[in-house]
């Protein structure tokens, strides 16, 4: 068979299949069609403003480094102005990040572009490595997890830049959708399909960060993904098409039970039909239109601007990037159980359901892994089964006080006594509706946010001196 | 569980939990029952599904008819069979019912199906029977325009040299380029059809067989076909897209427990049922979206019941686009055109990856 000839320019031999259009093309005009479609990603949804700082989350990885290399580009050659800044993560973990912060370096020279890289023990007072003396390796990757979710944000506020863009792509977003959708988590679906989350409404934080400009703090930084609607294959090829300096891992972090799952699905369907991972996207940002607020009203299609809040609603924990990292030491084990943790609850709840109802107490229920269902659609099960320390599961993350944010449902006098004490514990009082730490004024679903819960033991088992971003009078 | 739940006498693990007499036939969520407490089990979800449906709800000399459209499997069988007990029950309790069943059976081109449609109705004679082909879809209203612009559909009639109903139909399948496209477009024109079957039978709803495993598929089937926006017509019981409402009674069961359901009935199911023919393994080329998800379903169903019931919970939380004021609506699947197409198309954009060629 002869070689096709690009369906583009008709001249150069075609070297790209496109997974979205079945089109053949040269690689001359795939990098024109990837650039001028992710220009327009931009643009359409006014992902910028002219002249704005954005601090582009780099890990070296493909993803990242094509984002970089694009918007660079970009930026250039439609004159935007922005005031471009690659921005890493250093969790402290010898030896971890050596290879990837290598090649965010030479991409920094390549392209021009300032690189911070800021450590965990900037950000929390901690390294990975010290929490790891501390805590020992089993339950480490908890904490990992944790910071991770807010260090860019906290990073991007040490820099004073309210606009961090990450490297999520098409397949990321896909797989997300049905990982929500498997674990009946709407809100969440509707947060992975925004191109963009921001968060303004949060307020002020309660402690701000030690000596840093006030003009942005980490409660406030708006976060894109400019490249979510392109597929993962594209992204690999502009890689190497261009190539660009990345550094591949194979994926040492195995992923969770349901994004695992999802993400299985996805490579199937695009055996099947390439073109569903955009389609199923454009679902995910179909069905976002449709999920219903607290009140019962939808966000999108009605037309009333209650978009940002309900994002400020939902817990703020933003997901862990998909294949974006992961301290390293086996994720996997310590989340495994996912799915028959949800199945196990889940059957608690329809029991309790079939019991009749007097017992119940109407709280935000938080399962693993962050995954919070709506306290105020879903009544809760009978209190005995929230117990978690009288079953022997004692982690933290059942340990979340009731913070009423809803009706009030008669309780029997032995939970309303458990109720309280707790809440005479450490939770503030009731009518919390919206999610913010008290510490640091991050969002969350709970009175302390998981990060400033994880810094207090730390610190409480080796008092510290200096400066303790994030906790409590630091 | 633990306290407050706990029986006076000891529970015997090795009897039915919910009678302790009977020995148990099957685990339902990690209950262990016997097959009459089971049938109960079933007969109950199904039953209250039907609430609105109820002797009282009726006005003294109306009539309300609902449609059933009988596949000859698992599902729809044994929705028919509970129905038709629980009618039974209440002519003999109050000598009157709340609804009558109109049985419809759409030929789909399996042939045998004329002596599985007799013996049903030797079963239930109390209802009326139907059976029609998927050609006469053809006959629908709007349906005939919708491909008759096809610009290569008219070829393929001539080169054939007929002009039967079917022939068309089976022409505009092969024109289809992948066999997920032919699954689509199968689903979607059996609705059509049944949609406009309860239309001119005066069926006041459409009682599909639909079980929970199968609404979970459906779920990540249309997201994954780009149907997002048509979700919450798909999975919620009493909306309308195509003016008649649909319910979905069997919807709190699983697919393996309505089987199990089947087997246990006596006289048996099975000489009424036909079993679907398992498709191999995934990732071969004539896998479709709906295959890959019924596989996918068929596991987590195995080890994760509740998950597989909660993706349905979730999916009927959205809320579907009102259609007043729609101006619009896709001419194959009826959803409103409205940001789900392109400009001046025809089509949804879900439509418009099953029939590209019918797109402008
Ligand atoms: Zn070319
Ligand atoms: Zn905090
Ligand atoms: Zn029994
Ligand atoms: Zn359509």
């Amino acid at each position: 068979m002869p070689p096709h000839l690009c369906q583009l320019c008709n001249t150069a031999r075609a070297q790209v299949l496109r997974p979205k259009n079945h089109a053949r093309i040269c690689a001359n005009c795939f990098i024109a069609t990837f650039e001028r479609e992710t220009a327009e990603t931009i643009t359409s949804s006014n992902l910028f403003q002219p002249g704005e700082r954005i601090a582009i989350g780099a890990s070296g990885g493909k993803d990242s480094t094509v984002l970089a290399s694009v918007l660079k580009t970009l930026n250039e050659r439609h004159g935007w102005g922005l005031d471009l800044v690659l921005l890493s993560i250093d969790e402290g973990i010898t030896g971890y990040r050596d290879h990837s912060l290598d090649a965010v370096k030479r991409n920094s020279v390549e392209y021009d572009l300032p690189l911070k890289i800021v450590s965990y023990e900037e950000l929390y007072g901690w390294s990975m490595d010290q929490v790891v003396a501390q805590v020992g390796k089993k339950g480490n990757c908890t904490y990992c997890g944790v910071f991770r979710r807010q260090a860019l944000d906290r990073g991007a506020a040490m820099l004073g830049v309210a606009h961090v863009v990450t490297g999520h792509n098409a397949d990321d977003v896909a797989e997300t959708v049905l990982m929500n959708l498997l674990r009946g988590d709407l809100p969440r679906l509707s947060r992975a399909t925004s191109i963009v989350t921001s968060t303004p409404r949060a307020g002020q934080p309660k402690a701000s960060l030690d000596g840093q400009p006030a003009a942005v703090s980490f409660t406030n930084v708006k976060r894109s993904k400019p490249l979510m609607y392109a597929y993962e294959k594209e992204i690999v090829l502009y890689a190497h098409h261009k190539k660009l300096d990345y550094f591949s891992t194979e994926c040492i972090y195995s992923p969770e039970a349901f994004r695992g799952s999802a993400r299985t699905l996805i490579k199937n369907l695009e055996r099947i039909r390439p073109e569903s991972i955009l389609d199923v996207v454009r679902s995910g940002v179909d069905m976002a239109k449709l999920v219903p607020d607290a009140d019962g009203n939808c966000k999108g299609a009605c037309g009333s601007r209650k978009a940002t809040e309900i994002e400020v609603k939902h817990d703020g924990e933003e997901e862990e990037e998909a294949g974006g990292g992961g301290c390293g030491s086996g994720n996997g084990q310590e989340t495994g159980g996912e799915m028959a943790e949800m199945e196990k609850k889940l059957l608690q709840d329809d029991r309790a359901e079939e019991e009749g109802t007097e017992t119940h107490i109407s709280m935000p229920v938080k399962a693993v892994n962050g995954q919070r269902h709506d306290g105020d659609e879903k009544v809760g099960p009978p209190a005995a089964a929230l117990v978690g320390e009288a079953n022997g599961q004692g982690h933290d993350r059942h340990k979340h006080p009731p913070m009423s944010t809803a009706t009030t449902v008669p309780i029997r006098t032995k939970q309303e006594k458990k109720a309280g004490r707790r809440s005479g514990r450490d939770a503030p009082p009731p009518r919390q509706v919206l999610g913010q730490c008290e510490r640091c004024g991050y969002l969350s679903s709970q009175a302390v946010c998981k990060a400033c819960m994880l810094l207090e033991g730390l610190n409480k088992a080796r008092p510290r001196t200096g400066i303790e971003v994030g906790s409590a009078g630091g | 569980m633990p306290g407050r739940r706990a029986p006076a006498a000891p529970v015997d693990h090795s009897l039915c939990r919910r009678c302790q007499l009977s020995e148990p036939a099957i685990t339902v969520r990690t209950e262990p029952l016997c097959a009459a407490c089971f049938s109960r089990y079933v007969s109950t979800k199904v039953v209250k599904r039907m609430e609105s449906f109820r002797v009282r709800h009726l006005e003294p000399g109306d009539e309300r008819v609902l449609l059933l459209p009988l596949s000859f499997g698992p599902c729809s069988t044994a929705l028919l069979h509970v129905l038709s007990h629980q009618l039974k029950g209440q002519a003999e309790k109050t000598s009157r019912t709340g609804y009558k069943l109109h049985v419809l059976h759409v030929e789909c081109g399996n042939a045998a199906t004329d002596s599985l449609l007799s013996k049903v109705r030797e079963r239930y004679p109390e209802h009326v029977f139907s059976s029609c082909s998927l050609s006469d879809v053809l006959a629908v209203d709007g349906v005939p325009e919708l491909f008759q612009q096809d610009p290569s559909s008219g070829q393929l009639e001539q080169e054939q040299g007929g002009s039967s109903p079917q022939g068309s139909l089976d022409s505009m399948f092969a024109s289809l380029n992948s066999p997920t496209a032919r699954d689509d477009l199968k689903q979607i024109l059996i609705q059509k059809l049944v949609v406009a079957f309860a239309k001119q039978n005066n069926c006041e709803a459409v009682l599909w067989g639909d079980s929970a495993t199968r609404l979970a598929e459906r779920t990540l089937a249309e997201t994954a076909k780009g149907r997002g926006a048509s979700l919450p017509w798909v999975v919620a019981d009493g909306d309308m897209l195509y003016g008649v409402p649909f319910y979905y009674p069997m919807r709190d069961l699983l697919r393996k427990e309505i089987t199990a359901f089947a087997s246990y009935v006596e006289p048996a199911l099975e000489d009424i049922i036909v079993s679907e023919a398992v498709k191999p393994a995934v990732s071969t080329k004539n896998t479709t979206i709906d295959d890959l998800m019924k596989q996918y379903f068929e596991s987590v169903e195995q080890e994760y019941p509740s998950i597989v019931a909660n993706v349905v919970k979730t999916t009927s939380k959205l809320q579907a686009t009102s259609l007043q004021g729609v101006e619009t609506q896709c001419e194959l699947c009826n959803v409103p055109l409205d940001g789900q197409a392109p400009e001046r198309s025809r089509l949804c954009y879900g439509c418009i990856r099953t029939l590209p060629h019918l797109s402008s």
